[in-house]
C-alpha cells in the first residue's frame, strides 16, 4: 500500500510532465542540422579575443575568490552560532532556518538583485558570491564543529591544557582538515557559478560569451567556452589534489 | 605537606536519567598514602571509571568530601590548571587526537607543564621534549612517533595512552583499565612501567583492572569494587577466592547496580 504510493507520486509527476511538454518530434530532428550548422561556425576558434578573454576570466576569479575569502569570513561566525555544541537552540535553530533559506535562494537571482543595490560590475558579484556561498558553508562548519569529539579534548583539559591550548591541540586538528575539504569545495563551486554572472552584469566572463552569443560570434564564443572548460578542469584537478590531502 | 595523596570520605555519585537511576558510586571511603599502588578491581558497571574521574576533577554533582594531592576536589567545577597537570590519567579508551601524530599526541600531556602562550605556537621548551622522549622510549613506542594515531592498533593506541600519562610527570597517576587491550607480555611490563616509575618517584598509582592476578602482581593493594560500593580492601596477596568469587559472581541484584526509580 504504502509501496504502491511511493510510486505513483514519481509516475505521476512524470505523466503530468510529458502532458504538458510540448515535445514535437519534428524539432528535435531538426535540432541536429541546426546545432551541426552553429559548431561549425564555431570553428576554427577565434583567437584574437584572448586579451578581453583574459580580462574576463581575471574577473571572474578575482570574484570567485573574494567571495569565497568573505565567505569563510562570515561563515566562521555564523557556523559557530549554527553550532549545537555551542550555541543555546534559541540561537542555533533560527541561524541555521535563516541559512537554509540563503541556500534556496539561487544565485543569479542574488546577483540581479545585488545590481540593483550597488551597480555594474564585479562588486555585486562579490557579494552576491559571498551571500550565497555563506548559507552553505556556515552549515558545513557548524557541522564541523559538532563533529569535533569531545573525549580527547577532555583528556587535553585533564592533562593541565588551558582553553586556548584545548582549542588549538584537541578542537582544532579534529576540524581543521574537514574546514579546509569544505571550503575548497565551495571555492570550486564559487567559481563554477560565477561564470554567468556577467550575464546579468555582476562581472566576469559571462558578460562575453553573452556578447559574442548575441552578436553572431561565434568563433569568438567557442574561444572563450574552450577556456572556461579548461578553467573548470583546471581547478576541479586542484580541488582532487588538495581533498586527498585533506583526508 | 598532606599525609595522603589522596582521601574520599563517604563519596556517591548517581547518574539520573529519564527512567533508571544509575547509582555508580555509594558511601565511598577510600585513603591512598603517597608511593601506594592500588589496584581497582570489579565486573563491568561496578563503578570504576566513575571513581577515577571523579579523582580526576572531571565528574559533577557527587557528594561526600574528597581530597587530592592535599587539595578539597569541589563537585561543581574542574580543578585548577597546577592541579590536573599534577594528576596524570589514563583514558579507558585512550582519548587520543586521531589525525595528530604519536609525539604530538604524548606533548599534549605536556600542556599544562608548559607556557600556554608559547605552546599555541606550536613551540615546546627542551624540558617538554625530553620528557615526550623518555615516554616515548619507555613505552617502546620511539619507532612509531611519526605515525598519525589513527594508523596504529589498538595496543599501540593503548602504549600512547600511557605514554602521554608519563611525559606529563604527574603527582598521581589513575589509569582506567591502562592494559585492556595488550597481550600478556606487554600487559605486564607496562604495568611494570607504570608502577616502576611511581615507586621510583614515590608518587601513588591507582589503576583499574580486570585481571586480579596481574593486579596483585603490581599493586601494594587491591580493593574490590561491586554495585559502587567497597566490597574489599585488602593487601595485594591477601585475596581469597572467595573474594573474587563475591565481587563477579555474588550479588543477587546483578552487577549493573541499576535501580527502577521509584521502586
Ligand atoms: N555517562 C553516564 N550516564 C549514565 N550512566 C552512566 C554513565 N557512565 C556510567 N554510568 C553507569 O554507572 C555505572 C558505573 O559505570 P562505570 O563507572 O563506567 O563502571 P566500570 O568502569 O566499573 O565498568 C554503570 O551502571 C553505568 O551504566
Ligand atoms: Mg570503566
Amino acid at each position: 500500500m504504502r509501496r504502491a504510493a511511493l510510486w505513483l507520486v514519481p509516475g505521476g509527476a512524470v505523466l503530468w510532465a510529458l502532458a504538458g511538454a510540448d515535445i514535437e518530434a519534428a524539432r528535435i530532428i531538426g535540432a541536429g542540422a541546426r546545432l551541426a550548422d552553429f559548431l561549425g561556425r564555431m570553428v576554427p576558434p577565434d583567437l584574437s579575443v584572448w586579451r578581453d578573454m583574459m580580462t574576463g576570466l581575471a574577473e571572474t576569479l578575482r570574484i570567485a575568490v573574494l567571495g569565497t575569502l568573505f565567505a569563510v569570513v562570515l561563515s566562521a561566525g555564523l557556523g559557530a552560532l549554527a553550532s549545537e555544541t555551542l550555541a543555546p537552540a534559541a540561537v542555533w535553530r533560527p541561524v541555521r532556518a535563516v541559512l537554509a533559506v540563503i541556500r534556496a535562494i539561487p544565485l543569479i537571482l542574488v546577483a540581479m538583485l545585488m545590481v540593483g543595490a550597488v551597480g555594474l560590475g564585479p562588486l555585486p558579484g562579490i557579494l552576491a558570491v559571498t551571500f550565497h556561498a555563506t548559507g552553505m558553508l556556515a552549515k558545513f562548519y557548524a557541522e564541523a564543529i559538532d563533529n569535533v569529539s569531545a573525549a580527547p579534548v577532555a583528556a587535553l583539559e585533564s592533562a593541565g591544557a588551558t582553553r586556548a591550548q584545548r582549542l588549538r591541540f584537541g578542537v582544532w586538528p579534529q576540524m581543521a582538515p574537514v574546514v579546509l575539504r569544505d571550503t575548497v569545495f565551495r571555492f570550486e563551486l564559487n567559481l563554477r557559478e560565477s561564470l554567468i554572472l556577467g550575464i546579468v552584469g555582476a562581472g566576469g566572463i559571462g558578460l562575453h560569451v553573452q556578447t559574442y552569443v548575441r552578436s553572431f560570434q561565434y568563433e569568438k564564443a567557442a574561444t572563450v567556452t574552450l577556456a572556461i572548460i579548461a578553467l573548470v578542469l583546471v581547478s576541479e584537478a586542484v580541488n582532487t589534489a588538495l581533498q586527498r590531502r585533506f583526508s | 605537606m598532606s599525609a595522603a595523596a589522596f582521601t574520599l570520605s563517604r563519596v556517591s555519585h548517581r547518574f539520573d536519567d529519564a527512567t533508571v537511576a544509575a547509582t555508580a558510586l555509594c558511601d565511598v571511603t577510600l585513603s591512598v598514602a603517597p608511593g601506594e599502588v592500588v589496584a581497582l578491581i570489579g565486573p563491568s558497571g561496578a563503578g570504576k571509571s566513575t571513581l577515577l574521574a571523579l579523582l580526576d576533577g572531571r565528574l559533577r554533582d557527587w557528594r561526600g568530601r574528597a581530597r587530592v594531592l592535599g587539595a578539597p576536589l569541589s563537585p561543581d567545577a574542574p580543578p585548577a590548571r597546577a592541579h590536573r597537570a599534577d594528576v596524570g590519567f589514563v583514558f579507558q579508551d585512550f582519548a587520543l587526537i586521531d589525525r595528530q601524530s604519536v609525539y604530538q599526541n604524548v606533548m599534549n600531556g605536556r600542556l599544562g607543564r608548559t607556557p600556554a602562550w608559547r605552546s599555541l605556537w606550536g613551540r615546546f621548551g627542551e624540558r617538554d621534549h625530553m620528557a615526550v622522549a623518555a615516554a616515548l622510549h619507555d613505552t617502546g613506542l620511539a619507532d612509531l612517533a611519526a605515525r598519525r594515531a589513527d594508523q596504529l592498533s589498538g595496543g599501540q593506541r593503548q602504549r600512547v595512552a600511557i605514554a602521554r600519562c608519563l611525559a606529563q610527570e604527574p603527582r598521581l597517576i589513575l589509569a582506567d583499565e591502562p592494559i585492556s587491550n595488550l597481550d600478556p607480555a606487554h600487559a605486564a611490563k607496562l604495568l611494570a612501567l607504570i608502577t616502576g616509575e611511581a615507586r621510583k618517584r614515590g608518587i601513588a598509582v591507582m589503576f583499574s583492572s580486570h585481571q586480579p592476578e596481574l593486579a596483585q602482581r603490581f599493586a601494594d593493594r587491591v580493593v574490590g569494587l561491586g554495585d559502587g560500593e567497597i566490597l574489599f580492601d585488602r593487601p595485594a596477596g591477601r585475596l581469597s577466592d572467595d573474594d573474587i568469587a563475591r565481587l563477579y559472581y555474588g550479588r543477587a541484584r546483578g552487577g549493573a547496580g541499576l535501580r527502577v526509580v521509584g521502586q
